[in-house]
């Protein structure tokens, strides 16, 4: 019995010492197979407690086990520490290289300049309370124009030259010289006016209008954002306040209206609508960057409102002191960006509203022009080309 | 309309031009541009040459001594002969920067000084072409600055003026207003007529046949006169309000249209035949060659100006040529009369003429301008074409044209405007404006319309005048009371940004291209839209007057306008494009009469290039049917739309590479390879693949809020099938089959093998399904079972053979 307790000693000590000095989980396993295997130490110590007597097997037993725990347990710690290791070594290692450029499977997408000018605009007019409406962007001239208040021998009908359609691709039914393509987003008004019935109606309608005008500052083509807000008691005040607030919010909190008489037929009194010019901050100068970079539009930054304060933020290099003339607002500080007024009562009328109870006020912007001032867009064209190298940076 | 301040002072006191331009801003006359004139001729002064000789080594040369205020006299080199000792001409000093951009310096001309140049007017700057110097005034002092002696130093605004204010479009209007805007008095100009003779009524009679088209028509009788240039001070005039100079009668008629804004014509009274002026309509046939030589088929709707025999004149629009002064011309017939506006209008766009005259009758001349323009003009005449004016007026009125008079509540402004504005202030700038009061009560006062505002007829009329005159920044800033409904935000506008939202976090970028397309762009799409009573047929509604013909049909589809967008990137070496459009296409309405189109929203895009952006990272496989499939069916998850996929697209697209979507019976859209022949129309290569869908059919089919389903808590038993069947056999078909057992919960497919060792035609299919019961376990052995029957379903339907 002393002898196989000394083995079993031998053996303890044994392992101990082969353990400590194993290098890897290949030397591990080997010393598992050596002591605790089927045909290991272990199992050869065990094989001779067969001499044994009764008694003193268990005590021998007992033995065995605790050396066979000592062992297991000797060789899951020389496993851990050699994992540790392991993971030591491999946090030690070099970095990847990941200045590499990510995978991307697809490009990444872009939204046209005026949809985004477009949904900023209509944003900002849901928050205060007005709905989306369209209209047909081929009219009938007495939306377009008879029910705006500009019957046919109007000279107002010069300020917008017409495209009309060629009646013999239509259907049968429309009089000669009366379908025409929208010169603005107005006759959404009437229709709206006249779908919604009684008021209050509060509606923004952006939109595809047509000019016969094409060169380097006109696109026979562009877009408009139009709305209008009928109800018992509205003033002009509230255009006044409700205009303000567009313009802070789309240009800037900063950013100040100027209202000037003008004449828009289906309006009385109207109004053109100046915002104190979002380039230069209303003072008509720009600073001159010593790097020469003030010209340039900064990037729109992630949920910012645009305006002055961020194009600051992003002109680089330093304030030179002196200063040049902001080209945006021609030095004068304001830019012309809307046309505004109360409805004329005709308007109303013919949108199917008693003028006599209800007063509303109607406004409308260009968004190529919107759009421009917000990114920094020089050049009517690069809209419609849909040059990839223009699109992506929106 | 240009005015120049040294002319409107005559009528009113003005502010600096700064003050004046925001003054005219502020109520309405927005002034776009300051111009200063004159300025350029600092160095030039009034010069007396004392005398004169010949050059001793040229010709064509001569030296003369002038006095230029200076003491002592300066020599001069100069070649023009126009002019004698003692005349005043100017003289460019050294030193002068010429408006041509010349400089003077002291130079020697063929071995002769000379200090300075005596110059033209062309030098100058003041007229396009000059024969020789141009003689001042010889009682100008020598050396007063010629800016100065010519009254060039002018200040000239550029003000727009609003199709609704034809009275300021004049320097009397304009003066009008400043004097409103500014609490000051306008000194109208007071012609002195000294008549003479026998009455005009004697020389000539006037007839109007047309009293709905002409209001009034006044003339007066001028003789004697002589036509000449006109004086310096009155060519400049002229043209620094860009009118050119012509000759001195004509020039009368052209100042007055511009100080008083009322047109006048003149006549050569010895080529009016009868010496009898009819006012008509023209006769079917009818011609005219009018002032700019331009022989005019008139129409029977165009207002004549005619004698016994013919027509001399397009009323209000422009003269005739027979009738016109000539250098020969000793007896004037001054017309001054009042037209309809809308008659005026359509003959000037009838025959594409627009005229200073018809610009402003068209807009609405001042009907009590008449009179006084006509007196103004006839004394002007005489003036300066040295003519007597006959006694009276020959003025035929046949009908009164009153300006109305308007009510205005004075509770009413501060409806419209949401600031008071108390009674005596309105009443103060109505007066001001020239608006009489007619009869006052407590709840208002009527007032009587001035003559030349024919823009103003109802109360908002009064109550605009009040607030631009009191000026805009004194309404407040509020906002409209009480909130609206909240709408829910339409389906439409959900599906739209859902659609944008995934295309391009499928890498397409948007395109906006105009409506309008070349006819023969839309011919390989083949979507004739029906015209006429519905059986005539057209590519697309056309427009009448198109800015050329790339641009004269409205688009049925947005596809060959991105095919124009590839071509162009292509162009510029940019080889990956994904391009998406989302816009009306347009069809003709079949009940026009409310609505001339329908105009149906669609999505179109285009890929063409590799499927991954260029890169170390992915590999550069070009995009082909199926990387445009996946930007559909991106479109068509976001919004729950399922469709069946119907094989040969739309005809614009490769038969074998194309497919149309389903849902139901209806066609949501066509996806696939552009067809090679509509790719070599477009000038494009193979390989370009593009999509169209209805949003209308999307919208029909989308289930745009997803409703919950409880997550599965028993476990799945997962099987691998493979079937080898026909190459025709569509994949959705063998998937079909599988999914008819209903243990089946999903299905896979993960592999399509073609090539060795199965034969020629076959294809095989490798599917990973899911088995799963709802309310129990299922059994290994249940999972076994419906795989067989799947497998037999497959085999007897599609004769699928398993694949071991
Ligand atoms: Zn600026």
């Amino acid at each position: 019995m002393a002898d196989l307790l000394g083995q079993l000693e031998a053996l303890s000590k044994g392992a101990r010492d082969a353990i400590a000095r194993a290098a890897d989980e290949k030397a591990i396993e080997e010393l598992r197979v050596r002591f605790l295997g089927k045909k290991g130490e272990l199992s050869a110590v065990l094989r001779g407690m067969g001499q044994l007597s009764a008694e003193e097997r268990p005590r021998v037993g007992e033995v065995a086990n605790r050396v066979k725990d000592e062992v297991e347990a000797l060789l899951d710690g020389a496993r851990r520490r050699l994992e540790a290791a392991k993971l030591e070594a491999e946090l030690a290692g070099p970095p990847i290289d990941v200045t590499l450029p990510p995978r991307r499977l697809l490009p990444r997408g872009h939204r046209h300049p005026i949809t985004r000018a477009t949904e900023e605009i209509a944003g900002i007019f849901a928050r205060l309370g007005y709905e989306v409406a369209s209209g047909p962007e081929i009219e009938l001239d007495w939306y377009n124009f008879e029910a705006l208040n500009i019957p046919p021998d109007h000279p107002a009908r010069d300020m917008q030259d017409t495209f009309y359609a060629d009646e013999s691709t239509l259907r049968h039914g429309v009089e000669p010289g009366t379908v025409l393509l929208r010169t603005h987003t107005s006759p959404v008004q009437i229709r709206a006016m006249k779908r919604i019935g009684e008021p209050p109606v509060r509606i923004i309608c952006p939109g595809r209008v047509y000019r016969s005008d094409y060169d380097q500052t006109h696109s026979p083509m562009f877009h408009q954002v139009e709305g209008l807000c009928v109800d018992e008691g509205i003033t002009f005040a509230d255009l006044k306040g409700t205009l303000a607030a567009f313009a802070r919010a789309y240009f800037g909190p900063g950013t100040k209206t100027r209202f000037r008489p003008s004449y828009f037929p289906f309006v009385e009194p109207g109004a053109e609508v100046d915002v104190s010019c979002s380039i230069c901050g209303g003072s008509g100068r720009i600073p001159v960057r010593a790097q020469g970079q003030a010209d340039e539009p900064a990037p729109e930054r992630a949920g910012g409102s645009g305006g002055r304060e961020l194009r600051e933020g992003g002109a680089s290099g330093p304030p030179s002191g002196q200063t040049k003339r902001c080209g945006t607002c021609k030095e004068t500080g304001w830019l012309e960006v809307l046309g505004a007024g109360m409805v004329h009562p005709k308007v109303l009328e013919n949108g199917g509203i008693d003028p006599k109870r209800y007063t509303g006020f109607a406004f409308g912007m260009g968004v190529e022009r919107m759009a421009m001032l917000r990114y920094g867009i020089d050049d009517l064209r690069l809209y419609f080309e849909n040059d990839l190298r223009f699109l992506q940076q929106f | 309309m240009r005015i120049s301040l040294n002319w409107l002072s005559e009528y009113v006191d003005v502010p600096s031009p700064e003050e004046l331009a925001k003054r005219l801003t502020a109520v309405g006359l927005e002034v776009e541009a300051i111009e200063r004139t004159g300025t350029g001729l600092d160095g030039v002064v009034a010069a007396r040459i004392v005398a004169s000789e010949k050059h001793p080594n040229a010709e064509k040369l001569s030296v003369s001594r002038v006095d230029a205020g200076r003491g002592e006299p300066l020599q001069i080199v100069c070649g023009a002969k126009n002019y004698q000792v003692g005349d005043v001409v100017p003289l460019a000093t050294v030193g002068t920067v010429l408006p041509g951009g010349g400089k003077i310096e002291k130079a020697k001309l063929r071995g002769v000084e000379s200090s300075g140049m005596l110059c033209s007017a062309k030098e100058l700057g003041l007229a396009e072409e000059a024969s020789g110097l141009l003689l001042l005034d010889r009682k100008i002092a020598p050396g007063t600055p010629v800016a100065k002696a010519l009254a060039l130093e002018d200040v000239l605004l550029d003000v727009n003026v609003t199709p609704n204010r034809p009275d300021a479009l004049s320097h009397v209007g304009i003066a009008r207003e400043v004097a409103a805007a500014l609490g000051k008095k306008v000194r109208m100009p007071a012609p002195r007529l000294a008549e003479q003779g026998a009455p005009a009524r004697d020389a000539v009679k006037v007839r109007i046949d047309a009293p709905d088209r002409c209001a009034r028509y006044a003339a007066r009788v001028v003789e004697g006169v002589k036509i000449g240039p006109s004086p310096l001070w009155l060519a400049r005039r002229l043209e620094s309000c860009g009118v050119r100079s012509i000759s001195n009668v004509v020039d009368a008629t052209n100042l007055v249209l511009l100080e008083l804004g009322h047109p006048l014509h003149a006549f050569d009274l010895d080529k009016v035949a009868g010496r009898e002026i009819v006012v008509r309509t023209a006769r079917p046939g009818e011609k005219l060659t009018t002032l700019d030589g331009k022989e005019r088929a008139l129409s029977p709707e165009d207002l004549l100006i005619a004698d016994r025999d013919r027509g001399s004149a397009l009323a209000g629009v422009m003269g005739g040529g027979d009738s016109e002064i000539s250098a020969g011309t000793t007896r004037v017939l001054l017309e001054s009369a009042w037209f309809q506006p809308g008659g005026i209008r359509r003959t000037s766009r009838r025959h594409g003429l627009k005229t200073e005259a018809s610009y402003r009758f068209e807009r609405g001349a001042d009907p009590g301008m008449v009179i006084p323009a006509v007196d103004r003009c006839a004394a002007l005449i005489a003036e300066l074409a040295g003519g007597t004016v006959r006694p009276g007026i020959v003025d035929c009125h046949p009908r009164e044209v009153r300006a109305p008079e308007v009510r205005l509540r004075w509770t009413r402004p501060a409806k419209i405007l949401g600031m008071d504005v108390a009674k005596d202030d309105a009443r103060r700038i109505l007066a001001g404006l020239g608006f009489e009061e007619r009869a006052a009560d407590a709840e208002g006062a009527t007032f009587r319309v001035p003559s030349w505002r024919a823009d103003v007829s109802i109360e908002e009329d009064l109550v605009e005048e009040v607030v631009r005159t009191k000026g805009y920044d004194a309404i407040p800033e509020t906002l409209p009371h009480g909130a609206s409904d909240t709408p829910a935000e339409p389906l439409e506008a959900r599906a739209v940004a859902r659609i944008r939202a995934a295309l391009e976090g499928a890498g397409f970028a948007e395109a906006v291209n105009f409506s309008f397309v070349a006819e023969r762009e839309l011919e390989p799409f083949q979507r004739h839209v029906a015209t006429g009573d519905g059986t005539g047929r057209a590519l697309g509604i056309a427009l009448k007057n198109p800015i050329s013909a790339e641009l004269s049909v409205m688009r049925t589809s947005l596809v060959p306008s991105l095919l124009k967008n590839v071509a162009h990137n292509l162009r510029q070496r940019i080889a990956d494009v994904r391009l998406y459009e989302l816009a009306s296409v347009y069809y003709p309405n079949p009940d026009p009469k409310q609505r001339p189109s329908a105009e149906f929203v669609e999505v179109a895009g285009v890929i063409l290039g590799r499927r991954s952006p260029a890169s170390w990272a992915t590999g550069a496989d070009a995009s082909d049917f199926f990387d445009a499939k996946a930007a559909v069916a991106g479109v068509l998850e976001a919004l729950g739309v399922e469709v069946r996929w119907r094989p040969r697209g739309d005809g614009w697209l490769h038969p074998r590479t194309s497919a149309s979507l389903l849902a139901g019976e209806d066609v949501v859209g066509d996806v696939g390879e552009l067809h090679p022949r509509v790719a070599a129309a477009f000038e494009l290569p193979r390989g370009v693949l593009a999509f169209r869908l209805s949003l209308d059919a999307l919208l029909r089919a989308a289930r745009l809020v997803p409703q919950h389903r409880a997550i599965p808590r028993l476990p799945a038993v997962l099987r691998d099938l493979a079937v080898v069947v026909d190459e025709a056999a569509p994949a959705a078909a063998v998937e079909g089959l599988v999914r008819e057992e209903a243990l089946v919960e999903s299905v896979t497919l993960f592999d399509v093998y073609r090539g060795a060792p199965l034969p020629a035609g076959k294809k095989n299919l490798a599917f990973a399904i899911a088995y799963r019961a709802a309310e129990r376990t299922l059994t290994d052995a249940e999972a076994d079972a419906a795989h067989a029957r799947i497998v037999k379903r497959l085999a007897e339907k599609l004769g699928a053979e398993l694949r071991g």
